[in-house]
């Protein structure tokens, strides 16, 4: 829905990094994107694409790294990850007390600069 | 070069909703952050809730954020209460530097409630602090049972869910009790209620929990 405003929140961020670090331009951006964010991969290329001209990241790649929802079920133990943006039990005793540690990633998690 | 660096693509926007926050608790403000889809109720409800605080002697202020136009901040404004717009232009959320854009417009030190009004969306105003106490989830019975399950972020965020245009339900066949269960499953913290925004109904209710969590909270 907002893939435009994350890029350039991603482009903010990593013209900080670049800004005085020797190198002039940017080879790829690496970011991790959890599923639950509802954050959509080709949206995101898409305003990358449509912001790159022009700047830095003109010959840019970007590299996106899906996370699957998942987490920890407090009864069983069991380590899950699922397709679904949400779990409310868990897939092996369908507790329902879950502790979901994956799947709200929204990070920059490297570049390549040159 | 690789450069390794892992940093919260928000950060800038949670850094930001921090500062709000202090100048919130600083001034001894109370911020709820309404969410909904188009059209659930949201000014209807902002309205309502006003008339019903005011008599209870707590000074409100309104913060409307929509992609276009004043039509909101004019029906708050007629209500006598202070009241900036915020246009996004073509953004589908609020976030927190548009929100502090907007507070040297409000005299914070007169009021006790800071209402925003978000924009009309159940995707993406969840992910966007602006610095709120609160976020506060509004859902019209007449757009269906199965949101919470297709929109789980905002129902999961969210301290209480406004069941709105319950006036409605004798043409609708809506399940109401799905709607809980399900919000409930999603978030077993939430507080539920029912109201319709047109006719008051449920709207004294809502507000006395309202005035109990601002009282424990601030
Ligand atoms: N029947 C009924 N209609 C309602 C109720 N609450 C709001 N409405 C109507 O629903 C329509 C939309 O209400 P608004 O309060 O403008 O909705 P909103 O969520 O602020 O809309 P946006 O700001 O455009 O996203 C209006 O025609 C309201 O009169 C209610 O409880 N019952
Ligand atoms: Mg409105
Ligand atoms: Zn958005
Ligand atoms: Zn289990």
């Amino acid at each position: 829905m907002h893939e435009a405003s994350i890029m350039q929140s991603v482009f903010e961020i990593a013209l900080g990094k670049l800004e005085g670090s020797g190198y002039e331009r940017v080879d790829s951006i690496s970011l991790r994107i959890g599923r639950a964010t509802g954050v959509v991969s080709d949206a995101l290329k898409f305003a990358f694409e449509a912001l790159k001209p022009g700047t830095p990241f003109y010959g840019a790649a970007l590299v996106i790294d899906e996370v699957p929802v998942g987490g920890v079920c407090l009864s069983c133990g069991e380590d899950f990850s699922t397709d679904e943006r949400f779990v409310f039990q868990c897939p092996a005793c369908a507790g329902s007390r879950l502790d979901i540690t994956r799947g709200r990633e929204l990070d920059l998690t490297g570049m390549e600069v040159s | 070069m690789k450069v390794n660096i892992v940093t919260r693509i928000l950060e800038a926007n949670e850094r930001l909703a921090e500062q709000n926050k202090a100048l919130f608790k600083e001034s001894g403000v109370f911020v709820l952050n309404i969410m909904s889809s188009p059209g659930a109720g949201k000014t209807t409800f902002i309205e309502a809730t006003i008339k019903a605080l005011e008599a209870r002697g707590l000074r409100v202020a309104v913060i409307e954020g929509d992609i276009q136009g004043t039509s909101d901040a004019e029906r708050i404004g007629a209500l006598g209460v202070p009241v900036v717009q915020i246009n996004t232009g073509g953004a589908c959320h609020l976030d927190a530097n548009m929100v502090r854009e907007a507070l040297p417009d409000l005299p914070l030190a007169g009021i006790g409630l800071l209402i925003i009004e978000n924009v009309g969306n159940l995707v993406c105003p969840a992910e966007f602090n602006v610095g709120e106490d609160a976020k506060v989830m509004l859902l019209s019975i007449a757009e269906g049972d199965d949101k919470p399950l297709k929109y789980p972020l905002m129902f999961q965020e969210s301290r209480a869910l406004i069941i709105n245009k319950m006036d409605l339900k004798p043409y609708l066949d809506v399940d109401v009790g799905k709607i809980r269960k399900d919000s409930l499953s999603l978030n077993p913290s939430l507080n539920i209620f029912e109201v319709s925004a047109r006719n008051g109904d449920g709207i004294g209710q809502w507000v006395e929990w309202l005035a109990g969590y601002i009282d424990k909270n601030s």
